[in-house]
């Protein structure tokens, strides 16, 4: 059955993350210059401007940092999954992530739960990162 | 440069709102526009400066509304125009910038939409937010208010006070859409989640409708109709990091920053602030923009909330309206215009003073926001 949810748009910016997430590999930019690690993927490094990137894997592992229950679904391809919980995960290495919380009933998710990354592979070339309670 | 008192409101423009089936956004644009002139005593000729506020896509079979349509059908030529796109709110800083210029002379400011329009926004799925499931305002705001929980001591219990006072003012306002739907504290805890932490009257209303309103001198203003009433103090503070990284959800958002700068162009402390119109598109905006100004401390909401102080008779009204939550939204021209109408003393039942049991109003605090905290605005007002 065909997948009937959004998918990601991948562009010039974007396209390296997404290549990794392909291979279940949760990658960020770091900048070589002065060592943040960055999200959204840019062109520049938004603490000292440089352009020399390298691309880090992270470990998947982080904390709630915020979320909601959904009991609408504004999208109805959205409408098997209420009520579904979306969240920002803060993960070990800085970036915070939009994602959803899987693997648990929705009343038990808490700000600064750890979370780890779990893959779903919604077609043959997109796999989303989604994040588990670690128990 | 002192920009206190330097510059006034001198008309507001009303239309019908609600559901007004068979109206394009156009017309409400035109009909608030065409009302304020009339409300200020000026001429369709005297409008030299045309800003229109940033608005929502356009209904399904209607083109956008730029200033040159807007322009055109008023019959106006002004000499400086322009229109936000990004939820920005910097409207108010542009009018007083190109009058302080010399620009132009007198600015008309109009934001409308359609209920249509309106909806197609909030449940705006071209990000890749939407990917996850994650739609639109609500759910941003949501996810502030989820952070603040996990903070400090809020939640529903502090948000009902807001969604309860601001339905009271409502009673009050026979053009609010909530006018005659009473809401009991029981009646906001047994409604419906829409995006958990927000119960449907946390969330503001879609309407149809438009607003509208005039700026000028204060010099040119005391020539007008209306009862004299002045910017005295303006702030504004852009964050500029979208929910998914801010780390600002909780607070200080822009509104600290906004305020003080407002403040200190007044020359004034929130002591003498007689009553506020908060930009309320949720009711969570409302606790953390009072918050963030300084009328109480992280956590305290729900006290200071609490025993009526927002409600009519209260000893710090909010809202007066309705707000956006009661009245209808018509982005940050419905806390502005309520401000000048009440400092105008032009509000009927609503009227702050004997009216309503509480403080003759003097100077009022208003504020705007928007892209999820990213821009805040804030406007003292004070008549003379």
């Amino acid at each position: 059955m065909a997948y009937k949810k959004p998918l990601p748009k991948i562009n010039a910016d974007t396209r390296e993350f997404w290549k990794g997430c392909e291979e279940h590999l949760l990658r960020f930019q770091k900048c070589t210059e002065c060592g943040t690690v960055r999200w959204p993927p840019s062109f520049i490094c938004p603490r000292c401007h440089s352009q020399t990137t390298e691309w880090i894997t992270s470990t998947g592992r982080g904390l709630i940092y915020t979320f909601t229950v959904n009991h609408v679904a504004f999208d109805e391809a959205f409408q098997e999954d209420l009520p579904y919980v979306v969240a920002v995960v803060a993960l070990e290495e800085g970036p915070h992530l939009l994602t959803n919380i899987v693997g648990c009933d929705p009343g038990v998710v808490r700000c600064d739960m750890p979370v780890e990354v779990v893959w779903d592979d919604v077609t043959d070339e997109i796999s989303l990162p989604k994040f588990r309670p670690i128990s | 440069m002192n920009l206190k008192d330097k510059y006034a409101i001198v008309g507001v423009g009303y239309t019908p709102q609600g559901h007004v089936p068979e109206r394009t956004m156009l017309s409400f644009h035109l009909e608030a526009c065409a009302n304020a002139i009339e409300d200020s005593g000026l001429r369709r000729e005297d409008i030299d400066g045309l800003i229109i506020y940033r608005h929502f896509l356009p209904p399904m079979g209607e083109e956008d509304v730029t200033p040159y349509l807007l322009a055109q059908h008023l019959g106006v030529e002004p000499t400086y125009m322009t229109q936000d796109a990004n939820c920005s709110r910097s409207h108010i800083q542009h009018a007083v910038g190109a009058l302080e210029s010399g620009l132009c002379n007198y600015v008309l400011l109009s934001f409308a939409h359609s209920g249509n329009s309106m909806s197609r926004n909030l449940m705006n799925r071209s990000g890749d937010a939407a990917v996850f499931g994650h739609f639109g305002a609500s759910s941003g705001y949501a996810m502030a208010a989820r952070r603040a929980m996990h903070e400090f001591h809020t939640g529903p219990d502090t948000w009902k006070h807001i969604a309860v006072g601001q339905r009271k003012w409502a009673h009050l306002n026979p053009r609010a859409v909530m006018h005659d739907k009473p809401m009991t504290y029981e009646d906001y805890y047994n409604a419906k989640w829409l995006v958990e932490p927000f119960r449907l009257p946390d969330n503001c209303l879609i309407n149809d409708g438009g607003r509208a309103c005039i700026i000028t001198s204060t010099e040119r203003a005391r020539n007008l109709k209306h009862r004299l009433v002045t910017i005295m103090g303006m702030g504004q503070q852009n964050p500029s990091t979208d929910f998914q990284q801010a780390t600002y959800l909780a607070g200080p958002t822009g509104a600290r920053k906004a305020g003080e700068t407002a403040f200190r162009m007044a020359g004034i402390s929130i002591d003498d602030i007689d009553a506020c119109e908060i930009y309320d598109c949720f009711t969570y905006t409302v606790e953390i923009t009072l918050q963030d100004y300084g009328f109480f401390g992280p956590g305290e909401g729900e006290d200071w909330f609490s025993g009526g102080r927002i409600e009519p008779g209260g000893e710090m009204p909010v809202n007066t309206s309705g707000g956006q939550l009661s009245e209808a939204y018509h982005m940050g021209l419905t806390p502005l215009t309520e401000g000048a109408m009440q400092l105008m003393g032009r509000c009927g039942e609503r009227q702050l003073g004997p009216t309503t049991d509480t403080k003759e109003p003097e100077i009022i605090l208003c504020s705007d926001n928007g892209a999820i905290l990213q821009t805040h605005s804030c406007y003292i007002l004070r008549r003379w």
